[in-house]
């Protein structure tokens, strides 16, 4: 159900309910001061009466049976009945001229009477020697009344009506903007992302507005960085995939040594390809929801320990590990598996950008409630604008020839098990901490 | 056919210009856009195949330059780039084909020719030049209807001067298609591939303008080979 007409029947209903009310009091109102005005004119009609027969110069009832006024002689209203009968009961004069209709005058006072199928509303005067009947139809009141109603009702009517129609207009225009703003979103494209551009819209809608632009600008860049990883993991994946394939084609091409050359090169790309697809299926692991096994409880010198017997062989020596004389085993707050991820990726990375035979530095600090792991190379160091692309995904230098994921990892790890991870590089080399926070007690 | 092959990936490059080679192709083969830059200046290449992704310089900006300097030398370009957008930019810039890595060496090489073929305005691989008939993508050559066994460099050196009909080349331009710019040659070695291409083609399809260098003359159907 649209919003207009939510609004309108809501709003109508209330309207027609609270009239409907009001109304209905008006017309009871009416009707009771309609019946109390009739009923005062038989009144003032029986004492007008009843001031002409005292004035006439005889007595009425000295005239005898058979003295007749008719009610033209009167002047009383159309539609009254009057009837002048003696205390004993004979009829003096009356306006009606049927005899039969004889209205009972017995008691003062108001009375409802039926008369030959008739009803009639009576007021009975009586006054010296003679009673004074005045009577009208009660149709013809109801009549009257009926007619009373009806002219009053027609302009409440109308002005409900009119009251209904300007809701449904006013409600439309009011919602306007609103209806602008979703025209707006209806005719983007699916696809689209660029911001709605909406002119004065109401104070109400602004903010709205302006979130939704925010939004579609902010998946527009989740979506490029996205869309950004997808070509670089597709570059990433396809080259060593091309080496391969080149490679093979070439074994088939040649024979001898060329052919022994190709196929080991084929084996280097697959090499290659297998090390990209590992890192990046960690990373997605890292960055994905996926629980990784909390295993034993690990000491931050373990932890070490563990990653430095990760490096090759050839280079194992060259990691020289220093802890500080009194470390408090305290375990690591987060799973040693990825503890041990993150610092071997560190450590292969140093070892990477320090020249041949160069030793790296592992050392262990303890901060409050985190321990702090440092690893430094000797190499060349990162340029200031570099720094920043460091823990990129895909980024290597122009120099590295690893696959581009190792400091992403370390990051991701970083960013999943609360850690914080600082680059400080200088013209003798990059360090870089690592700060773990302890398991909580 | 003398490639240029511009391409960072140590292990790709090794292998296109092993497959390229086996297919009798000489190519040279460059990591970054500088070098491939320099490599232009220095020798003369019937072709660049171009990798995108380089090191030092996007592979679309370096080829938008050499063409705004007026580098007509075809360009294939070789990316694992592979959206509709990207396969614009790069013909846009000024490539004359697109192949998407992984690719299929058969593929590139033919490709290659066909950008040949297109440069001498050919509409078949076969090249006829009077009683001769040399197609370049099969390595074959009929001279009178007859098979001519001719070896990878008098392949190259017939080639050359059968792609620049009526023009001279240098002694430098025709070593640089027969070895390749890297290759140490001696200085009679070109010599000597004339020598033998006139001794199985007839006298006269080498032909020497004293001073400036080589052009392609006619071919001798009557040319016996001496036993």
């Amino acid at each position: 159900m649209s919003l207009r007409l939510r609004l309108s029947l809501i709003l109508g209903t209330a309207f027609v309910l609270i009239w409907a009310l009001a109304a209905t009091w008006m017309f009871r109102d009416l009707r009771s001061q309609m019946m109390f005005s009739l009923d005062q004119r038989l009144v003032a009609s029986a004492r007008m009466v009843a001031g002409l027969v005292d004035r006439l110069p005889q007595p009425l009832s000295a005239q005898g049976e058979g003295t007749r006024f008719s009610a033209d002689q009167w002047s009383i209203p159309d539609g009254i009945a009057c009837q002048v009968s003696s205390l004993r009961g004979e009829i003096l004069a009356r306006s009606h001229g049927n005899a039969d209709q004889v209205l009972d005058d017995q008691r003062t006072g108001f009375h409802d009477q039926e008369i030959e199928g008739e009803h009639w509303r009576s007021f009975t005067l009586a006054r010296d020697d003679v009673r004074i009947t005045t009577a009208d139809r009660e149709l013809e009141r109801e009549a009257l009344n009926r007619s009373v109603l009806l002219a009053a009702s027609a302009p409440v009517l109308m002005a409900l009506l009119g009251s209904i129609a300007m809701l449904w207009l006013g409600i439309g225009k009011g919602l306007a903007p609103l209806n602008r703003m979703c025209e707006a979103l209806r005719k983007r494209d699916v696809d689209a992302l660029e911001p709605l551009a909406l002119k004065s819209l109401p104070s109400e809608l602004q903010p709205l507005l302006e979130t939704q632009n925010q939004l579609f600008l902010r998946i527009g860049r989740t979506l490029e960085r996205e869309r950004q990883l997808t070509g670089d993991a597709a570059h990433e994946l396809r080259s060593p995939l091309t080496a391969i394939k080149t490679h093979l084609q070439v074994a088939r091409m040649t024979a001898g040594l060329a052919h022994e050359q190709a196929l080991g090169h084929a084996e280097e790309g697959a090499d290659r390809l297998q090390r990209t697809l590992e890192q990046l299926l960690l990373l997605a692991r890292v960055e994905g929801s996926l629980s990784f096994d909390d295993g034993a409880p690990c000491s931050a010198e373990r932890v070490a320990r563990l990653a430095i017997g990760d490096a090759r062989p050839e280079d194992r020596w060259r990691v020289e590990l220093h802890v500080p004389p009194r470390l408090p085993s305290i375990a690591l707050g987060m799973p040693s598996t990825l503890a041990v991820q993150a610092l071997r990726n560190l450590i292969d990375n140093a070892l990477r950008h320090s020249p041949d035979q160069a030793p790296v530095w592992l050392t262990l600090a303890t901060e409050p409630g985190c321990v702090c792991f440092t690893v430094r190379d000797f190499g060349p160091g990162i340029a200031a604008q570099d720094l920043e692309h460091l823990t990129q995904r895909f980024w290597r230098s122009r120099s590295s020839t690893g696959c581009g994921l190792g400091l992403a990892i370390v990051q991701a790890i970083a960013q999943r098990c609360g850690c914080t991870l600082h680059f400080d590089s200088t013209e003798d080399g990059l360090r870089v901490s690592f700060k773990v926070p302890f398991r909580p007690v | 056919m003398h490639v240029l092959l511009c391409e960072d990936d140590d292990l790709i490059a090794s292998g296109i210009v092993a497959g390229l080679n086996a297919q009798g192709l000489n190519v040279d083969r460059v990591a970054t856009a500088s070098a491939a830059q320099a490599m232009l200046q220095a020798a003369s290449f019937d072709v660049m195949v171009l990798d995108l992704g380089l090191p030092d310089e996007d592979g679309i900006k370096l080829l938008q330059r050499l063409r705004h300097k007026g580098e007509a030398l075809p360009v294939l370009v070789l990316t694992a780039r592979d959206s509709v957008s990207d396969r614009v930019a790069g013909l846009q810039a000024g490539a004359d084909d697109y192949l998407l890595k992984p690719f299929d060496l058969r593929e590139l090489c033919a490709r290659l020719h066909t950008l040949q073929r297109r440069v001498a305005g050919r509409t078949l691989n076969m090249i006829e030049h009077g009683p001769l008939q040399h197609d370049p993508s099969t390595r074959q050559t009929w001279l009178a209807g007859q098979a001519v066994d001719l070896s990878r460099r008098e392949q190259a050196l017939l080639y050359a001067l059968l792609q620049n009909r009526g023009r001279v080349l240098s002694g430098e331009q025709l070593k640089d298609s027969v070895y390749g710019f890297s290759d140490e040659v001696e200085s009679n070695a070109l010599n000597v591939h004339i020598h033998h291409l006139r001794r199985k083609l007839g006298n006269g399809i080498v032909e020497t303008v004293r001073g400036l260098g080589y052009r392609l003359g006619p071919a001798q159907a009557a040319a016996q080979e001496p036993q």
